[in-house]
Parts: structure tokens; sequence; C-alpha cells
């Protein structure tokens, strides 16, 4: 029995060494060499990427990585909130709504970031339409600053808050909010009191879920925030391409996985009974 | 699908892998060639090509940097030929298969990068200027025009760091290959000036705004600024007085290559007057081939933005290859203007 169970995990270990361990491995080593002189990789070992990154400079942009994921992780709780609250109660429509806030996956996320780069422009819908209507005279500057670069996050990861409120949502007792009710809370107690605390696996797994890819996220300061905001995923990609520093590359990756997985243990100790 | 269609779909599979001609791989740069040339050459020579793409030197040096990549055929611009030669990954080029060299413009057959032309053969050329809305007045003619207040917000450069460094140092009379850390500084502090009045830094992507009005200036290779000429009559583009940064791309041949013959039978049917003429006018660019560009369409061989006159040329730099330590202080210096 055991020996039949070790051979049907074979094909997932095979996947998560071929596809995870070893590449994991191979950044881990490269880390550590140094760069060639026309880029590659050379000997010494050393560790002066690492050493490198205690520069004020590096430091900034991940602190900067850090505030931008941040406001759109929050964003992304308080518009994902009430939409969740709202699909869980939707009765018999909740599966049309919860495919709704899928829908968007069905095409490419490059694709979607460039339509918003065609929706915020200066000739774009929202500054036509304002100007068309007389609210505004010059086109408002949308595009291409830290605003921009939210909005794209929030817009991009919102179903990842989503999904895990309306999970922990749709669970809710109901019988818990008319007995708020009857004890004498008011609605809006009931919300901060009850549904709030209740549903707090949900807001972790979903703040967890949004802040992580927005903190590695690299297209959209590119695109939206019109390179002249870097995050720390576009300091990597600038690494491994016109800076061709493969090592200082590989150290910062794995710095800021170290950083992720330490904030993801810290996280999961606080709750009783794992992520969910 | 029942297992007799499957076996059948198996043997079709094996039949084409077991086609007898010989095949070429080639790696371009995106948007590089006339659609014809590829099928044109593969009919002449009863071959066949496996034609890819990439849009940066760094994504292609990345592909060939082990040696193992399977192609035989790449495009570096003239600043990578030299670490690929120190990376021993090209092969020499035989002179003697390629009698159409001769065709070369003069300027491009003893480049300083390959003055023997021994490990690469110049195909088409890219400079970087100024494209800019014919509503402006007057024109941009200098960098320092990019400076401007009145173009606060309107204005873009490139997203990368040589050119934008570069254009920095032609903007202080210097060299774009500069390698001096006190002029590379100069030249940091004049980028972080500019960068509150910039949109933003954009690549090829800024051509629709040009287009569209969003953007007035901004800094752009000529082979984009000749896409948007060619949608746009509002579109001009200037060659800055202070001069400019040129970037000749070359065909080489990868060490790699198990088929050196048919590579070079390529890169003499790339040198035919006929075909660098067609693949130039397909791709917008500026041919090195002075052959191909006595047979180009007049409207096109003398415009202005992709065959400046004389003059021009002569105040453009060609982009060289930067010692390691000043592309790592222009790496640090790149990061420092993306975070002012």
């Amino acid at each position: 029995m055991k020996r039949l169970r070790a051979w049907f995990l074979a094909p997932t270990w095979t996947v998560m060494l071929s596809l995870f361990a070893a590449p994991l491995a191979i950044i881990l080593a490269y880390s550590f060499l140094t760069r060639g002189t026309w880029g590659g990789l050379t000997r010494p070992w050393s560790t002066e990427s690492y050493q490198r990154l205690a520069d004020p400079i590096y430091l900034g942009i991940l602190w900067r990585s850090f505030w931008i994921a941040g406001a759109a992780t929050v964003l992304c709780l308080v518009l994902g909130f009430p939409l969740a609250l709202f699909i869980s109660r939707a009765g018999n429509r909740k599966n049309l709504y919860l495919s709704l806030v899928i829908l968007p996956f069905w095409t490419s996320f490059l694709v979607r970031t460039y339509a918003w780069m065609f929706l915020l422009r200066d000739t774009g819908l929202i500054n036509t339409v304002l100007q068309k209507l007389g609210l505004i005279h010059n086109p408002l500057p949308l595009l291409y600053n830290d605003g921009a670069v939210i909005l794209g996050l929030v817009y991009g990861y919102l179903p990842f808050m989503v999904l895990p409120l309306y999970a922990t949502l749709e669970r809710l007792d109901r019988n818990l909010l008319e007995a708020a009710a009857d004890l004498g809370a008011k609605p809006w107690v009931a919300l901060t009191r009850v549904v709030i605390p209740l549903s707090a696996p949900g807001i972790r797994a979903g703040a967890i879920l949004v802040f992580i890819p927005c903190l590695g996220a690299y297209l959209t300061p590119d695109l939206l925030g019109g390179g002249k905001t870097v995050m720390i995923g576009n300091l990597i990609q600038n690494q491994f391409t016109t800076a061709r520093d493969w090592p200082f590359g590989s150290a910062v990756s794995l710095t800021l996985m170290a950083i992720v997985l330490v904030l993801l243990l810290v996280f999961v100790r606080r709750q009783e009974g794992g992520l969910v | 699908m029942n297992r007799r269609y499957f076996l059948m779909g198996a043997a079709g599979l094996a039949a084409c892998s077991r086609d007898r001609r010989a095949r070429l791989n080639v790696f371009n740069w995106s948007d590089y060639i006339a659609p014809d040339t590829i099928p044109k050459f593969e009919a002449e020579y009863g071959v066949r090509v496996r034609y890819g793409i990439y849009e940066s030197n760094e994504e292609m040096l990345a592909r060939v940097m082990g040696g193992n990549s399977g192609w035989d055929v790449v495009f570096p611009t003239d600043y990578i030929v030299k670490p690929m030669l120190a990376n021993d990954l090209l092969a020499q080029v035989h002179r003697e298969e390629l009698p159409d060299l001769a065709q070369l413009e003069p300027r491009f057959q003893k480049p300083e990068w390959d003055p023997e032309l021994k490990w690469s053969v110049p195909y088409m050329v890219i400079a970087a200027g100024i494209a800019y809305n014919r509503k402006l007045n007057p024109p941009p003619r200098t960098w320092a025009d990019m400076w401007d207040e009145r173009l606060r917000g309107r204005m873009t450069m490139l997203d990368d760091p040589f050119d934008v460094i570069g254009a920095c140092l032609k903007k202080l009379g210097l060299s774009v290959n500069s390698s001096d850390p006190g002029e590379l500084r100069r030249a940091q502090a004049e980028a972080i000036r500019q960068k509150p009045l910039l949109r933003a830094y954009l690549n090829a992507e800024v051509r629709d705004q040009l287009v569209s009005g969003d953007v007035l200036a901004a800094h752009m290779w000529n082979t984009t600024a000749q896409q948007a000429m060619d949608s746009s009559p509002d579109i001009g583009f200037a060659y800055p007085e202070e001069g400019y940064a040129v970037y000749p791309d070359c065909a080489v041949i990868l060490r790699e290559s198990k088929r050196p013959e048919l590579a070079h039978k390529f890169l003499h049917f790339l040198l035919r007057p006929d075909i660098a003429a067609a693949n130039a006018l397909a791709a917008r660019t500026t041919t090195t081939n002075a052959g191909a560009r006595k047979i180009l369409p007049p409207a096109f061989r003398d415009n202005p933005t992709l065959y400046p006159g004389p003059d021009v040329i002569a105040r453009g730099e060609w982009a060289k290859t930067t010692d390691p330590a000043a592309q790592r202080l222009r790496d640090r210096l790149w990061t420092e203007i993306k975070s002012a």
C-alpha cells in the first residue's frame, strides 16, 4: 500500500523537483557567483551581491514596493468586502456573479492592462467624456503615475480578494446576525463586531493572495507607471536584461522570496488552524 | 479520436520530421525582414528555415549564451559583437563566400567593432533622435529642447539606460560612449532634472500616443518614427544638433551552428541588393547596402528620417561596448534616475 502511494506521488515529486527545486537551486548558486566581464557568470564565489542590497537605494525601492502593494491590498479589501458580502447573499444568482468576477481571467493580463492605457490616456475614453461634458478643460494626468499603478494592481488582483472572502462569508451562520439584532445591535455594529471578526480568515487569505503578487509585480508599474516608478520586480528584470548582472538579480529575487516567506509564517502563526 | 486516426497522425508527424531538406535556424529582431524573404530563400536553395524573433539584444544573448541554443544566424547590435566574440559564441565569416560585401556602404566596410568583417555582416542601422508633432513651433532641434518647461508632461524619453544617458551626454557635448565616472554623473544629473518634465519613459509603444497627439515630442528610434510618419502627416523627426547614437545591427553565424555553409548562403542572400532593398522597405529601416539603396523607390530612399544627408550622418556616433566597470556604474545611475 505504501509503495503504491509512493508511485502515485512520483509524478508530483518529479515536477516539483525539476521545475521548482532545481531552478531555485540554480538561482541560489547564481546569487553567490560573480558577474562575468560581458555578462554571464564567473567565479569566485562571493556574497557581494547580497552586500550590495544593503545600499539605501535598493532599500528605498523595497520600501516603495511594500507601500504600493500594501495600498493595493487595502483598496482590494475595501472594494472586495462589500462585493463578496453582496454575492454571498445573492441567492440563486450567486453563480452568475461569481462567474462575472472570474470573467476577466479569460483574457490575458497584458491585454487588459493595455486596455487601461487606452482608457486613461489624454485622448482616452475617460478624459474625452469628461471634456465633452465640459467638466474639465485640460485632460487629467491619469496615466503614468503611482495612482495608475495601484489602480492596475487593484483591478488585476481584486478577484483574489473576493473569492476567499466569499468563501468565508457564505459559510457565515445567519442566525448569529439575527441574534445580534435581537440583542439590540444596529446593522453597523453587527457588521463590525460579528461579520468582520468572523470573516478574518478570509480577509487574511485574500490579503496574502493579493499582497504577494503585487509585491513582485513588474508589468503593471512598467506599462501604467510609464517606467517612472521602479518596483522590486522591475529591478530584478533589469538585472537579467540591460544590466546583465545575473548574480545581483538572483540575490534580489531570493531576498524577496525570503521576505515573503517570513511574512507568510508570521501570518500563519497568528492564525489557529491553518491558512484559510 | 480513435486509435487508427491517432496512429495516422503519429505517422504524419514522423514523416514531417523526416523532411530531407536541410534546416537553417534564424533568430532575428521582430519586424526586421520582408515577409517574402524567407519563402524566397527556401524556394531558391531548397531548404527549410525555422525563423524566431526577439525584442532585445539581452533576450537574444540570454538564449545563445549557453552555446546550445539551436540557432544558426542571429542579429546582434554592433556593441554586442565583441562580448559575443569574447564568450566564444561566434564563427568566423568567410569573406570569399560573400562577394556582395562590396555592396556595403563605405562606412560599413571597415567598421570599428569588426574592421575586417571577420565575424559580422552589417545588416541594417537604427538611430535615436526626436520625433515630434508638427504643431510644435519652433520644432525641437536639439537635445536641450527636451528640457523645455513648455513641454512638461507632453514628452517622453526611451526606456533604455544607454539611450537616455547617451542623450544626456550628448546634451553636455560628450560622447555617448563615455565611461568617465564624472561625465556619467553629470549626465545623470541632467536626467534627474528632466524627469519631472517627462510624461513617461516609453519605447516603441509611444508611437500611438504621438500620432494621437497626447505626446508632442518623443525620444525615438528613427524606424519607429518612420512608422508613425507613415500613419500620420503631422509627425516630424529631428537628428539633434549635438549628435546622436547610431546602432548598426549585424548578422552573425554562431559557433554552435552545424550548418555554417548554409548560414553563409543565407548571409549571401541577405546581402543581395534586391533582397536587402525589400527588407529595408518592409521594415521601414536604413539599409547598410549601397547597392540596395540604389534600387529603393526614390520617395523612400530620399526621406531624411531614414536616409539623412552626409552632414547629419557625420553627427552620429556608433554605440560601443562599455567596459564592465562603466557598465555597472551606468546601471547604478539608471536605477537612481528611475527611483528619483
